[in-house]
C-alpha cells in the first residue's frame, strides 16, 4: 500500500509541473497591468514603472518563474498585489469554507444519489425509474446560477425559511479555530451559531450537490443493471438467497467502485461550480477568492488558487484509488 | 474528546435556544449590520487609495482635522481641529486643535501626532502624491497648534485635508504595529476596529469615550457580500441593514429602487453628486474619424440624453452638460446653452460635412463591465446605429481598461469621475491638463499651451470669485473642443432598512459616518 | 435509417430529447423571421413588462421582446454549442488518436498534458483562459473547447489502442496500408460510436459552461444575445419580473437536456452489453 501510495505521488511530479507551467503562462496572458490596477488614477509612468521594479515585474518572464519556483520549494506563494498579504495565508483562510461547501456536497450527493440509483434499478423500467431519470437529467443540465438563484428566492425570500447567503448569522461572532463553523461553535459552546452555521449550510449545499448526486443516481442505476445481469447474481439468486440479499450485497458493492470513480473524476466539476456557488451565496471560499483575483489582475492569488485546485483535485484521485483498495481486495493485492 | 463532550451539550441546550436568540434581539437593535462588496483594502490612512470600503472604515475609526458639514456639504467644519486661519497668499494654514483627545489606545491626541500622521502620508501613500507633495512643512507651535505650509498657494487644501488619506493616526499604534498597523488601525474615532475576517466581515465596537459624545450604536459589522442580487435580497429578508454606497462601477439598478421604494422596510435614500459619466474620444489620437471636431459633435449630437436618464436610469441619475456638474460653485451657466442638444439630423449633417459616411465607420465602443454599464453602452449604441454608425461594444474588465486607455488604444470609450473633494480641481486639472493626458482618467487632451495654462491659474488662484471666473472661461474653452459627449450624473444612493435611523450621505468624500445613526 | 428509427422506438427519452432539440432549432432559426421584432431594438417605454399578447414572455429591461432574444440568442448559443464540440472533437480527437496508435514517448507526453488540464476544474481553465484571451464570444468558446478535448483525447486514445490490435487493422499494415489511411478508416470509423455520445453529451457541458462564462461576463459582449448573458443581464431584475431569468434560464436547461436526453439513450445503445438486454 505504502509502495503504491509512494508511486502514485511520483507520478503526480509531471502532471503537477505542466501545471505549474500552465497557470504561469495563462496569468501572464491575461491583459492589464497589476501596477497600474493598484496605483488607481493619475499614477504617473514614473511610478507605474517603480512599482513594476519593485514587484520584480520587469525582471524576464524566465526569471520570472524561477523566482516563483524557488519561492514555491520555500513554501512561498507569493504576497498577494491586492492586500500585500501572504497568498498561501489567504487560501489558508479560505481554504476550510470551500472544503466544508465540497465535502459536504459530496456526503449529500452520495446519500442521496446512491440509494436513489439503487431503488432506479430495482425498478428498473417502472415509472419511478423513468422519472428518476428525467429528474437526474435536469439536475446535470440545470445551470448552477439559475437554481442558486431559485432557491434562494423560494427558501429565503418568500418563505424565509433560510438565510440568502453567509456563513453565519451577522450577529453571531464564532472565533475561528479550524476555520470549519459548526466545528469552531461547538468548540466555543454556542449551539445558536452552529444552528445558523448549518442554515446558511443547506442551500448552496444542495446546489453543489444536485449536479453530482443527479450524476451518482444515474450511473449507479446503470452499473446496478449490469452487474445484476452477471452470472455470479443470477448464481446466487438461484441458490436461493432473498433478493434484497443478492440486490445489497453484490449488487450494491459490486457497483460502488465504478461510482467512487465517478465521484472522484466529477469532483473537479463540482469545485469549478463552487466559483458561482460561492459567489451567489457570499461564501468565503477560495473559488470566489480566485474569480476576484482574476478580476483584480492578482498574479501571484491566480497562480496559488489554481494549484491549489489542481492539488485538491489530484488529492481526491488518491483517495480514491486508496479507497479502491480497501473496497476491492484483489486491487489491494496488486498495490502492495 | 472535547468536541463529543459539546454534542451532549448541545443536546441540552436546544430547549435554552429559545432564551438565547431573545438575549441577542437586544443586542440586534444596537448592532448594524453594512452589505459592502468586497473586503476592505487598506484600512490605515498612509496607503488607502481610495478604496471606497476601505476608506469608509477609516472615516469611522479615525478622525480627520476637519470634514464637509452635512446636509448640503458646500463648508467645511472642524473635526480634530477647532479652527484655522489661511494666510493672505493662500500658502499658511494655522490649526487650533481640540485639546483633551484621546486615541482609542489611551495615549493623547496632540499636534506632534498630526505632523506624524500627514508626514507619514506623504511619505508612503503615493495615491496623494499629488497633493500632499505641496506641503513643503509642518511645525508644532505648541501641543495644540500646528501651521502647514504649502509649496505653491493651493485653494483646495482643506478638502484634501478631509480625506481619509489625511485622517490622524496614533503614532505610538504605529509605532508598535509596525507594518501591520493596518490590521490593528488605532485612531480617535467613533468606533474603535475588534475584528476582520477574510472575505467575511469587519467588526468595529463603539468607542464610549468618543469625543462628539459616545455614538448610539454599540457595534458596526461591514458584512461582505459580492453579488449585487444578493445584496438585494439581504436587505429585504432583514440580513443587512444599510447596503453601502457603490462608488463608480457597481449596478444600481433603477427597477430596483422603484421596486424597493415600495417596499415600507426599507428607505431609499438619494443625493445628487458630483460624479460625471460620459463618452469620451481618444483626444491625443490625430489621424481616425474622430480627430475632425464635426465628428465628434455629430456624435456628442446623436446621443438621446433625456431618454437615457428617463430608459436606463429612471430618475436615478441627473443630466450633466458638461466638464462640471451643475451643483458645482463653479459650474458656468452658459455651459448648458453650449453643450449638444439630441439632434439625430444635425448628427447625420455634421457627418455629411466632414465628409464621413457613418456606415464606413466601424467603432468598438469600450465600456466597463456590470449590468449598469453594459445599459449605458446599449442605450449609446442603439443612439449610433439610428445615424448609420455600426458601433460593437466591448465590456472590459478594470484593470485591462485602464491599460487600454492609459496607452491610448481605443477611439471612443465609456468613462467617468468620482471627485471626492468638493472642488472643481478635482474633475479639471486631471482630466484635461495635457501632461497628464497618459495617466489613467483623463481626457487625453493633446497639448495645448493656452488651456494648460489657464487650469493651472484656475486651480492656484487663492481668491475665489476671480477663480471662479477662471473656471468659467475654462468650461467654455473645454466645451469648444468636444472631448466627449457628458452622458449623465447618477445620485449617490444608499438602501437602508426603516428604522434605521440618523443616516446623512455624504457626497464628498461618498463615504457614510455612522456616529449618528441608531436603530430604531 | 432503419437504425435510428430503431434507436428512437427503444428509447422514448431521446425522442423526447430529439423533439425538444427539434422545437429549440425551429423557434432559433425559423423563428426570427416569423417574430415582428428585432432583438436590439430598444423600446425603454415598455421595459419589463409581463407576458402578454403582443409580448408572449414578456419583454426586458430595455423593452426587448424576450421571445425574439431568446430565438436570437438560441443560434448563438446552439451554434456555440455545436463550434465548441467542433473544436474540441478535432484537437481531442487528433491528439488522442496520435497518442494511442504512436505509443511510446509521444503517448506519454500527450497524456500527461491531458491530465493536467483534467486537473483544473474545467471551469476554472475556462474563466483563466478566457481572461487571458480577452471577453469574447469567440475567446470564450474557444476557452470551452480547450477544457472539454481532453475527454476526447481519451477516449479517441482508448479506441485507437483497442481496435489497433484488432485483427483487421493488423492485416492492413501488414498488407502496407499507410499510418493515415488505417487512422481514418479503421480506427476513426469504428470508434463513431463512443465519440458520438462523448459529443452529444459534451455539447450540454459546452452550453453550460459558455452560459456560465457569459453569466460572469467573460462571454457574448452586449447587445447580442446569448441566453447565458442574456441570465446575468438580467438577474437584477429577478425579483421585481422573474421571467426575464426564467426565459432564457429554461432555454438553456431545455437545450442542454435535450442533448443530455439523446446522449444518455446512446451512451446505452452503443454499451453491447445493455444493447443485447433491450434485444
Amino acid at each position: 500500500m505504502l509502495n503504491f501510495l509512494l508511486r502514485r505521488l511520483i507520478g503526480l511530479i509531471p502532471v503537477l509541473s505542466i501545471v505549474l507551467v500552465i497557470a504561469f503562462s495563462l496569468v501572464r496572458l491575461i491583459p492589464g497591468d497589476p501596477a497600474v490596477t493598484l496605483l488607481g488614477p493619475g499614477a504617473t509612468s514614473e511610478q507605474i514603472a517603480a512599482l513594476r521594479a519593485q514587484l520584480h515585474l520587469d525582471r524576464p518572464v524566465f526569471l520570472q518563474f524561477t523566482d516563483y519556483l524557488v519561492g514555491l520549494a520555500h513554501g512561498d506563494l507569493g504576497l498577494s498585489l491586492k492586500s500585500g498579504e501572504p497568498v498561501l495565508r489567504e487560501i489558508l483562510a479560505r481554504l476550510p469554507a470551500t472544503i466544508e461547501l465540497s465535502v459536504l456536497a459530496v456526503l449529500v450527493a452520495i446519500l442521496v444519489g446512491i440509494p436513489l440509483g439503487v431503488l432506479s434499478a430495482v425498478k428498473a423500467n417502472t415509472l419511478f425509474d423513468h422519472t428518476l431519470r428525467v429528474v437526474s437529467l435536469m439536475g446535470v443540465s440545470m445551470p448552477a446560477f439559475l437554481l442558486a438563484l431559485v432557491l434562494q428566492l423560494i427558501f429565503a425570500t418568500h418563505l424565509g425559511w433560510l438565510p440568502v447567503s453567509g456563513r453565519l448569522d451577522a450577529y453571531l461572532t464564532v472565533e475561528p479555530i479550524t476555520g470549519f463553523i459548526i466545528l469552531d461553535s461547538l468548540i466555543a459552546g454556542n449551539p445558536a451559531a452552529a444552528l445558523s452555521g448549518l442554515a446558511h449550510l443547506v442551500l448552496p449545499v444542495t446546489v453543489l450537490a444536485l449536479f453530482l448526486a443527479a450524476t451518482l443516481a444515474r450511473f449507479v442505476r446503470n452499473t446496478m443493471l449490469e452487474v445484476m445481469g452477471e452470472d455470479f447474481i443470477r448464481t446466487a439468486t438461484a441458490k436461493g438467497l432473498h433478493r434484497h440479499q443478492v440486490v445489497l450485497k453484490h449488487g450494491l458493492l459490486n457497483s460502488l467502485m465504478p461510482a467512487l470513480t465517478v465521484i472522484g473524476l466529477k469532483f473537479a466539476e463540482m469545485l469549478g461550480g463552487a466559483i458561482l456557488t460561492e459567489t451567489v451565496f457570499s461564501w468565503p471560499g477560495i473559488g470566489r477568492y480566485m474569480f476576484e483575483a482574476i478580476k483584480n489582475r492578482d498574479y501571484p492569488v491566480i497562480q496559488g488558487t489554481t494549484l491549489v485546485f489542481a492539488l485538491l483535485f489530484v488529492t481526491t484521485s488518491i483517495i480514491v484509488d486508496l479507497l479502491y483498495g480497501v473496497l476491492d481486495p484483489r486491487i489491494r493485492r496488486r498495490m502492495d | 474528546m472535547t468536541v463529543w463532550k459539546q454534542f451532549a451539550t448541545l443536546g441540552l441546550m436546544v430547549p435554552l435556544l429559545a432564551g438565547a436568540i431573545d438575549a441577542q434581539a437586544q443586542d440586534q437593535s444596537k448592532t448594524l449590520v453594512v452589505a459592502v462588496p468586497s473586503d476592505p483594502v487598506a484600512l490605515e490612512p498612509g496607503t488607502n487609495k481610495a478604496e471606497p470600503i476601505g476608506s469608509e472604515i477609516i472615516l469611522n475609526v479615525f478622525d480627520t482635522l476637519v470634514a464637509w458639514t452635512a446636509p448640503d456639504f458646500t463648508k467645511v467644519e472642524g473635526r480634530l481641529a477647532d479652527t484655522w486661519t489661511v494666510s493672505a497668499d493662500g500658502k499658511e494654514f494655522d490649526f487650533k486643535l481640540r485639546p483633551g483627545v484621546k486615541f482609542h489606545d489611551g495615549t493623547d491626541f496632540d499636534a506632534a501626532a498630526v505632523k506624524f500622521s500627514l508626514e507619514r502620508t506623504k511619505k508612503s501613500n503615493s495615491y496623494v502624491q499629488a497633493t500632499f507633495g505641496l506641503i513643503s512643512d509642518i511645525a508644532v507651535v505648541s501641543p495644540t497648534e500646528v501651521k502647514i505650509s504649502l509649496a505653491q498657494p493651493y485653494p483646495a487644501f482643506l478638502s484634501i485635508l478631509a480625506q481619509p488619506q489625511a485622517a490622524i493616526v496614533s503614532p505610538a499604534a504605529v509605532q508598535k504595529f509596525g507594518d501591520s498597523f493596518a490590521k490593528n488601525p488605532v485612531g480617535t474615532g467613533p468606533f474603535v476596529f475588534k475584528s476582520a475576517q477574510a472575505d467575511t466581515n469587519v467588526i468595529l465596537d463603539a468607542n464610549p469615550s468618543y469625543f462628539r459624545g459616545a455614538p448610539k450604536l454599540s457595534r458596526i459589522v461591514y458584512r461582505v457580500i459580492p453579488d449585487a442580487s444578493t445584496r438585494r435580497l439581504e436587505l429585504e429578508n432583514g440580513g443587512v441593514d444599510v447596503v453601502q454606497q457603490q462608488g463608480q462601477l457597481s449596478a444600481i439598478a433603477a427597477e430596483d429602487i422603484a421596486s424597493l421604494k415600495k417596499n415600507k422596510d426599507v428607505q431609499v435614500l438619494e443625493a445628487s453628486s458630483q460624479i460625471i459619466r460620459q463618452l469620451e474620444f481618444n483626444n491625443s489620437k490625430k489621424d481616425g474619424p474622430f480627430a475632425d471636431v464635426r465628428v465628434r459633435k455629430a456624435i456628442a449630437s446623436a446621443i438621446d440624453y433625456d431618454g437615457l436618464l428617463a430608459g436606463v436610469f429612471g430618475g436615478t441619475a441627473e443630466r450633466v452638460y458638461g466638464p462640471l456638474t451643475t451643483n458645482s460653485w463653479a459650474f458656468d451657466p452658459k455651459v448648458k446653452e453650449l453643450a449638444p442638444k439630441y439632434d439625430p439630423d444635425l448628427a447625420k449633417k455634421l457627418l455629411q460635412e466632414a465628409g464621413v459616411d457613418p456606415t464606413s465607420l466601424s467603432i468598438k465602443l469600450y465600456s466597463f463591465q456590470g449590468p449598469l454599464w453594459g445599459a449605458v453602452a446599449t442605450f449609446v449604441q442603439a443612439n449610433l446605429a439610428d445615424i448609420g454608425i455600426n458601433a460593437t461594444i466591448e465590456q472590459t474588465e478594470f484593470p485591462a481598461y485602464r491599460t487600454l486607455q492609459t496607452a491610448g488604444q481605443f477611439d471612443v470609450a465609456l468613462d467617468g469621475r468620482q471627485p471626492w473633494y468638493n472642488d472643481p480641481d478635482a474633475h479639471i486639472t486631471i482630466g484635461y491638463l495635457s501632461s497628464l493626458a497618459n495617466t489613467a482618467m483623463t481626457f487625453r487632451m493633446p497639448e495645448d499651451k493656452d488651456l494648460d495654462a489657464l487650469i493651472l491659474k484656475a486651480q492656484q488662484t487663492a481668491d475665489m470669485e476671480t477663480r471662479k471666473k477662471l473656471y468659467f472661461t475654462v468650461q467654455e474653452e473645454i466645451m469648444k473642443r468636444v472631448p466627449g459627449a457628458y452622458l449623465f450624473s447618477p445620485k449617490l444612493i444608499v438602501y437602508a432598512r426603516s428604522n434605521v435611523k440618523g443616516l446623512v450621505i455624504n457626497s464628498a468624500p461618498p463615504l457614510n459616518e455612522y456616529w449618528s445613526v441608531s436603530k430604531g | 435509417m432503419t437504425e435510428t428509427i430503431l434507436f428512437f422506438r427503444h428509447n422514448r427519452l431521446a425522442l423526447v430529447g430529439a423533439l425538444i432539440l427539434a422545437a429549440l432549432l425551429l423557434l432559433a432559426f425559423v423563428g426570427p423571421f416569423v417574430s415582428p421584432y428585432t432583438p436590439t431594438k430598444l423600446d425603454i417605454l415598455h421595459k419589463l413588462e409581463g407576458p402578454s399578447a403582443a409580448h408572449w414572455l414578456g419583454t426586458d429591461s430595455f423593452g426587448r421582446d424576450i421571445l425574439t432574444r431568446i430565438m436570437y440568442g438560441g443560434r448563438a448559443t446552439l451554434a456555440i454549442g455545436l463550434g465548441v464540440v467542433g473544436l474540441a472533437f478535432v484537437i481531442g480527437v487528433f491528439f488522442g488518436t496520435l497518442a494511442g496508435y504512436v505509443g511510446g514517448w509521444t503517448d506519454t507526453v500527450i497524456m500527461r498534458i491531458v491530465d493536467a488540464i483534467l486537473s483544473f476544474p474545467a471551469l476554472v481553465l475556462a474563466i483563466a483562459l478566457a481572461a487571458a484571451f480577452g471577453p469574447s464570444l469567440q475567446n470564450a468558446m474557444l476557452a470551452v473547447a480547450i477544457t472539454l478535448a481532453p475527454q476526447f483525447a481519451r477516449v479517441a486514445r482508448g479506441q485507437a489502442l483497442a481496435i489497433s490490435v484488432k485483427p483487421y487493422v493488423e492485416a492492413a499494415v501488414s498488407l502496407g496500408l499507410s499510418s493515415r489511411r488505417i487512422l481514418l478508416r479503421y480506427i476513426f470509423a469504428n470508434g463513431i460510436g463512443p465519440l458520438l455520445v462523448q459529443s452529444t453529451l459534451a455539447l450540454g457541458s459546452a452550453i453550460l459552461q459558455t452560459a456560465s462564462l457569459g453569466f460572469l461576463g467573460l462571454g457574448a459582449q452586449p447587445p447580442l444575445s446569448e441566453w447565458g448573458a442574456d441570465v446575468a443581464l438580467n438577474l437584477q431584475y429577478a425579483r421585481s419580473a422573474i421571467w426575464v431569468v426564467l426565459a432564457p434560464g429554461g432555454a438553456i436547461l431545455l437545450a442542454v437536456l435535450s442533448f443530455n436526453l439523446i446522449g444518455d439513450s446512446l451512451a446505452d445503445w452503443f454499451n453491447p452489453r445493455r444493447r443485447t438486454q433491450i434485444n
